[in-house]
Formats: C-alpha cells, sequence, structure tokens
C-alpha cells in the first residue's frame, strides 16, 4: 500500500519482461519505439535495472512488459577536461563515469543513492540525488544538455554542451526527473568539478549526545549553520548507525577545499562534538542505504499541464505506462 | 511580421473597459504616444508598439486580467522593467500586461533562507531587503538596479557572480503561475524526498510563453565573510583569455570571472562610470573570490601566480567596499557606455567552451576587421559566455548591414566550436534566425510541443523563441495562429 519509494534490484522483474531489448545507438532505441507504437504495445525503460519502479501499483504490469534496456548504449561522447564538461552515451555506468574523469582529478559529485553499478540516465532520469547534492549542485543542476526519444520515435536534443545556455525551451530540466515517462535519454551532457584539493569525512558525536534521530539532526544542523559549509552532511540513525558501524545519534560530514578551509571545517565540526576521521568510504555504505526514500509528487504529476506534456511527448503511452500512477 | 499584428483592434478594443475595470482607468494605457515607451526593450534596434499596455497591481489582478485576456481570446505579451537584450517583451499590436507595478516583496524567512515576492520587484531592491539579515538574492544581472525578478524568470538570467552561485533556474524554489487558460498553478523546485516532473524547471527561462508567473519564492544566499576583487591587465587579449581557462582549471571557483577588451575600457573610461580600468591594456580580467577568511588567501595568491604565469601586467586587488564598487561599476555600466560611442547597440550572447576563448576572440576581431565595423568584448569569461557588443549608427543602412552579417558570422562561428547562441539574454526575436543553425527540426518541434503543453491556444508572446515554421502542429492546423 505504501507509495515509498525504494532502490532495488530488481531480478525478479527483469526475469517476467517478456523480451528484452538491447540499444546499441539512439536510432536503435527510435526504432524500438517507432515499433512498440505501432504494434500498440509499451515500454519498460530500463538502464542496469537498479530501479524497482517509482513504487507504483503499476509496477507489476510494468515488468510484464517488453524491457527496452540502454545498458550496452554506453561510453563517453565528448570530454574536454579543461572545460569541466563530459557527455556520454546514458547507458554509461556511474563507476565508468567515476573512471574517466578521476585521472584528471574531476568528479561529477552527484555521488547518487545507491552505488556505481547504476546508469547515468538512469540517475537523471530518476533525478537521484546524494548526500552532495545540497552543496553541490542536484541533477537538475548538473545537466547541461540532452539527447531522446520521445515517445513518438523522434530524436531530440535540448541544452548543450557549455555551461551556461538559454537557448530555447528547457528540455533538459523537463527529462531530468521524468522517468523515462517522456523520452528514452540516449546522451546526457554534465557539467564536472575539480576534486578538492583536501577531502576531509569526520564522524561527529555532538556534545549532549544521545543516541537518538533527535540528536543527529539538531548535531547535522549546527554543521549546516557553521562559518565552514561543509559539502555534504548526513544524520545518523539507529538503522543506519547499525548498518554503517556508527554510533546512532551520530553525524557524518566531509568538508572539500584548500587545506586552510577543510582544517577551518575540521575546528567547526569539533565545536559541535568529538570527532573521529573516517574514510571516504563511509559515504558507499550510506548511499547504499538510500537513507531519503521519495514519493510520488502527486499534485505534478496529475497537473493540467503534466497530462498535456505526457499527451504530446508519448501520445501512444508508450514509454513506461502507469509509472506515475495514471492509466496504464 | 506577425498576422495579427494589423492592429486587429476588433478583438482589443472592447476589452479596454474590461481591463480597466479590473485595474482601474489610469492603469490601462491605449493611446499610441503613451504607448512609445512601451515599444523597445534594452535592445536597441527593435521597435513594436503594444495596441494597449495594461498594469495590475497586485497578484489577483494579474491573474484577472489572465483570464479576461484568455475570455476574449486575446494574445499577450508580459514585461518586467524592459531591459531585455532580446527583444522578447516586445508586442506587435496586441495586449502588453506591465507587471512593474507589482513591487510587493511579500515574505522574507531568514531560517529557510526564501524571499516570496511580486514579480515586479526589483532585482537589488530584494537583496537591500534581505540585507538585514545577512543575506542576498546571487543571480545579479547587469541591470539588476532596473530589471524585476519576473523578467528574471522568464529568461533565467545570469549576471557575474552565476560563475559560482548558479542562474535564475538555480535559485527559484517555486512559483504560482497564470496559465493563458486562466487556471493557476503553483510550481515548485522537486523537493528531495518526491518525485515528479520538473515543470518550474522547464517554467523557468521560458521567455514569457508559458504563462505570466504571479509570485515568485526564490532562495536567498548568506553574505560571505571576504570578498576580495582583484583587477590584472593583460598585454594580449590572448593572455588573459589563457589565463581564464587556467584559473577554472586549477579548481578554483571564483565568485566572478570578467574580462573587458580595450575597445570596451576605452568606452568605459571615457565616460562617467570610469573604473581606473588601464587604457593601454589589451584586456583586463575581473576576479572576485569570496567565502569564509579560511582558505581564501590561499585562492588570492594563486590566481595572481596563475595571471602572471599568463602575462599579466600588473594585479590589483581591492577589499574595502568602495574600491570594490568601483573596479565593478565599470563592467556592470559598460553596456551603458557604449552609447557613447555609437546610438545603437548590437549585444550578442553566444557561449563557447572556455578553452577555445582565445581563438574565438581572435576569429571575432577578424570577423570586425572585415566587415570595417567595431568589436567590443565584455563578458563572463568564466563561464565561457561571451557579449561581443557592436555599437553603430543604426541610420546608416550600410553600416547596419555590415552589423549583421558580422553577427551572423559570430554566431555561425560559435556554434560551430560547439557553443550555444544565448547564455542568459534569451532568444526573443533577435536570436530566432539562428535557431535552425542550433536544434534539429524534431527538436525544434519537441520545444513547441513542451509550449503547447503550457499554452495550448498559443496565445503568451506569440512569434518568439522557436521559430513558428518549426512547429509542424501549429502549421497542420489550418488557419491556426502561429
Amino acid at each position: 500500500m505504501t507509495e515509498q519509494v525504494r532502490r532495488a534490484d530488481d531480478p525478479g522483474a527483469m526475469a517476467a519482461a517478456a523480451t528484452t531489448t538491447h540499444a546499441d545507438s539512439a536510432a536503435d532505441v527510435a526504432d524500438a519505439v517507432r515499433s512498440a507504437r505501432n504494434s500498440g504495445t509499451a515500454l519498460r525503460i530500463v538502464g542496469a535495472g537498479r530501479w524497482s519502479g517509482a513504487g507504483s501499483p503499476a509496477a507489476g504490469v510494468r515488468a510484464a512488459l517488453p524491457t527496452l534496456s540502454l545498458a550496452k548504449l554506453s561510453g563517453v561522447v565528448a570530454y574536454v577536461p579543461a572545460d569541466l564538461t563530459l557527455t556520454v552515451r546514458a547507458g554509461t555506468t556511474l563507476a565508468e563515469l567515476n573512471a574517466v574523469t578521476a585521472p584528471n582529478n574531476q568528479w561529477c559529485p552527484l555521488l547518487a543513492w545507491g552505488d556505481d553499478e547504476g546508469t547515468v540516465g538512469a540517475t537523471f532520469a530518476t533525478a537521484t540525488a546524494g548526500p552532495c547534492a545540497d552543496a553541490l549542485g542536484r541533477p537538475r543542476d548538473i545537466a547541461l544538455g540532452v539527447e531522446f526519444v520521445d515517445g513518438t520515435g523522434a530524436t531530440v536534443r535540448g541544452g548543450g554542451r557549455v555551461v551556461k545556455n538559454v537557448a530555447g525551451f528547457d528540455l533538459t530540466r523537463l527529462m531530468v526527473g521524468a522517468f523515462g515517462t517522456l523520452g528514452v535519454i540516449t546522451e546526457l551532457t554534465l557539467r564536472l568539478r575539480a576534486k578538492p584539493q583536501v577531502d576531509l569525512s569526520l564522524c561527529v558525536q555532538p556534545a549532549r549526545h544521545r543516541p537518538d534521530s533527535g540528536s543527529a539532526r539538531l548535531g547535522a544542523s549546527a554543521l549546516l549553520k557553521a562559518v565552514i559549509p561543509p559539502i555534504a552532511c548526513e544524520p545518523i540513525d539507529a538503522r543506519l548507525g547499525a548498518a554503517m558501524g556508527l554510533n546512532p545519534g551520530c553525524v557524518i560530514v566531509r568538508y572539500g577545499g584548500n587545506r586552510a578551509l577543510v582544517d577551518a571545517g575540521r575546528a567547526c565540526a569539533e565545536a559541535v562534538g568529538s570527532v573521529t576521521e573516517i574514510g571516504a568510504g563511509a559515504w558507499s555504505k550510506l548511499r547504499a542505504l538510500d537513507p531519503h526514500p521519495r514519493r510520488i509528487d502527486r499534485a505534478t504529476v496529475a497537473s493540467s499541464v503534466a497530462r498535456r506534456i505526457k499527451q504530446r511527448f508519448d501520445p501512444s503511452g508508450v514509454l513506461n505506462p502507469g509509472l506515475f500512477g495514471e492509466p496504464a | 511580421m506577425f498576422p495579427w499584428s494589423d492592429a486587429d483592434n476588433s478583438i482589443v478594443d472592447p476589452l479596454i473597459p474590461v481591463l480597466q475595470a479590473i485595474v482601474g482607468a489610469r492603469h490601462v494605457t491605449s493611446r499610441p504616444s503613451e504607448l512609445l515607451v512601451y515599444e523597445n526593450d534594452g535592445l536597441p534596434g527593435y521597435h513594436m508598439r503594444p495596441r494597449l499596455m495594461v498594469a495590475p497591481g497586485t497578484r489577483d489582478e494579474a491573474i484577472a486580467v489572465v483570464r479576461a485576456l484568455a475570455a476574449a481570446d486575446a494574445p499577450f505579451v508580459a514585461r518586467g522593467a524592459g531591459t531585455g537584450l532580446s527583444g522578447g517583451s516586445l508586442a506587435d499590436g496586441i495586449v502588453m500586461i506591465g507587471m512593474h507595478r507589482t513591487r510587493r516583496i511579500i515574505a522574507i524567512d531568514p531560517v529557510a533562507r526564501t524571499a516570496t515576492v511580486e514579480p515586479g520587484v526589483v532585482n537589488a531592491n530584494l537583496t537591500r531587503a534581505a540585507a538585514p539579515h545577512g543575506l542576498h538574492y546571487a543571480p545579479d544581472p547587469s541591470s539588476q538596479t532596473a530589471c524585476t525578478i519576473g523578467g528574471n524568470v522568464a529568461e533565467n538570467a545570469g549576471g557575474p557572480h552565476c560563475l559560482k552561485y548558479g542562474v535564475t533556474l538555480n535559485h527559484v524554489v517555486a512559483a504560482t503561475v497564470a496559465l493563458p487558460d486562466g487556471e493557476v498553478l503553483r510550481l515548485e523546485a522537486p523537493r528531495n524526498d518526491e518525485i515528479g516532473y520538473d515543470l518550474l524547471g522547464a517554467f523557468v527561462g521560458s521567455e514569457g510563453c508559458f504563462g505570466l508567473a504571479v509570485d515568485v519564492t526564490v532562495r536567498l544566499t548568506p553574505n560571505p565573510a571576504v570578498i576580495c576583487t582583484m583587477l590584472a591587465d593583460f598585454m594580449t587579449v590572448d593572455g588573459a583569455a589563457e589565463a581564464v581557462s587556467a584559473i577554472i582549471a586549477a579548481g578554483i571557483v571564483p565568485a566572478a570571472l570578467e574580462l573587458i577588451d580595450a575597445g570596451t575600457i576605452a568606452a568605459v573610461e571615457a565616460s562617467i562610470y570610469a573604473a581606473g580600468y588601464p587604457t593601454d591594456a589589451a584586456a583586463a580580467l575581473i576576479v572576485e573570490v569570496d567565502g569564509p577568511v579560511a582558505g581564501l588567501d590561499d585562492d588570492v595568491a594563486a590566481i595572481e601566480a596563475i595571471c602572471r604565469n599568463n602575462g599579466a601586467r600588473t594585479v590589483r586587488t581591492a577589499t574595502d567596499p568602495a574600491e570594490r564598487a568601483r573596479l565593478w561599476q565599470g563592467r556592470k555600466k559598460a553596456f551603458g557606455a557604449m552609447g557613447r560611442v555609437a546610438a545603437t547597440l548590437a549585444v550578442q550572447d553566444a557561449v563557447v567552451p572556455r578553452t577555445k576563448l582565445a581563438p574565438i576572440l581572435r576569429a571575432i576581431a577578424e570577423i570586425g576587421r572585415r566587415h570595417a565595423i567595431r568589436v567590443c568584448n565584455v563578458f563572463h569569461a568564466g563561464d565561457g559566455n561571451l557579449h561581443p557588443n557592436i555599437p553603430y549608427n543604426g541610420d546608416d543602412p550600410d553600416e547596419s548591414a555590415r552589423v549583421q552579417a558580422a553577427c551572423r558570422e559570430i554566431m555561425e562561428l560559435c556554434i560551430a566550436e560547439g557553443g550555444t547562441i544565448t547564455g542568459e539574454h534569451g532568444v526573443g526575436l533577435d536570436k530566432l534566425p539562428y535557431m535552425d543553425a542550433l536544434f534539429s527540426p524534431d527538436s525544434l518541434d519537441a520545444m513547441c510541443r513542451l509550449r503547447d503543453a503550457f499554452d495550448p491556444s498559443r496565445r503568451a508572446n506569440p512569434g518568439k523563441v522557436v521559430p513558428v515554421h518549426r512547429c509542424r502542429e501549429w502549421m497542420a492546423a489550418p488557419g491556426a495562429r502561429p
């Protein structure tokens, strides 16, 4: 009954799918969409298959649909490190993305909830944020341009490959978070950042600490208000603490910048409580635990404008039907 | 230009008493002499006269006006302060909704760091109102002392400090929007705990084609503890452009990183906005860093070293507010200062990859020489957002033709180098001819479909942003309004 959305591997759904088509190119995607449309069927769009489907009651129905997988549509299209922009095909995994940018000391600082086996396309289609999103950018702030195939089979580009762009209506923001219901993302251009010179992760045990989430929230709030803003800050409740081997009621916090800035950040943390240095691996553990489940924003997806957008971008209901609870 | 521009007064004239009843007689302007002031925006060279201008004073009046226009099936254009640089708010014989009277700051929440404002609030006035809380509104178009938040939302406006803080899109958290059919819709940025379409993201930057924002909630940004503004001057434009790329590549994110070339320096220094820029330099960079005290000196030292390695002659550092304000004044008033050079100004807004700045600036200079026109550059170098400005005599048909030819060549060059035609000014009317070169017919058609979802009757700011011939459904429907 719950509408809460949880990320999960979904092998059952994959196995139950009638057929799976692997697209190797945007043209393959367009062919698949057109042929589905012509034959009156619909498609379930997946990247690496890491999402179980927005918690929609229709998820079970969707699992039986023919699947269009983007996992093989991967690789870098363009990367000029000094421009801090990267264009990749949608099926590129976050791990592959990291491997390309790391040698240049750059990153896409999204660190999306889940793990690095997920694809770039799915991460942005689902607008999956991560612990650094509030400080360094959410998916809508990071995506500069998009190529997608809409529900009519048309291949469309929005935005571009430069860091600032207002040419034309914003199809990029339209695609980010639409869960593939308006178009199948085939390529994305992302804004990268230089990795911080110094990157420090700390576990902070707030003074007057109690082993509950209230203590953690107060601690996190104090850290966020301090003179040096952290690049990530997450309160640890009982569930997360048990899974991560940390005391419930503590906060994990991350500072990035030059040495003087990060040292000042550590001093801010020490003013909030007792501090232990932890490795960056803690963030991977936290990401896998998916601490921020989401719900479908019914008012928005059912609004008049949203219904008209769906009608105009996917008039035959080919793309992920029923995912947002609309009649499948 | 538009089929309805031959003053189809049979639609508009019966509206006058209806609109007067909503906003009061003195806020409906229909005499041609009084409408003269609404013929232009901030970009000289385009003139269009609205049939009438209606200025609602409140949110409810604005909604009522939109509903009255919907009932009459009348097209309209919304306008803030008329400071736009793309001809986007010009109305050709149709109704203009002037939002300049809706200038109330509805609420400032210093804890949540947000402000809710009416769309006619002037950008700089919001920052002034937030100052007692140690906050400011970060996007700062150079017209910030005049331009409105509503206009900023329509254009997804930028500004020098968007390099570090992001453009308007990144600062709008919600808006109440009157759709052209009169429906009032609340649009919110997707929250971390929600899933859904980013309709607000689509609305911001839609250039008045999706509807009318009647209130806007924006994020306010804490004022930095320290601000340090540097001026570095170079004997070659290449040196300045290479320094820009090197600063960004070093991982430093300055609050702003602006390039001013010799032509612009000459215009500024000869004007009342003189800022003390060295007039014998080929280019100068304004680099600003801000943030907590800790670590800032290291960034300043690193930037100075990079500038000197790339041939900077001098690097001046200003931290006191008066000296900083003077350095910025020349930059922010540069467009105005060009009024001394010639009466008309072509303003471009292309964005190119930062690493190609030096060769592209050389190529632009060559295009200027070839057409015997004067190109003055003053731009957001850290974003690669060029503003090649061309002052010219608009009454001279030969010079005007050369300027038009040069503008097209500059645009084609920027597109060929992987750039875009506008970074912050919008397409409006001015960039419309270049949309075909940038986007495929399928992409332009998709944009038309998105617009159609917000405005199925196609009455909001008609004829702007996407060339009409690219909207297939529109062209297919016989007798359809373009």
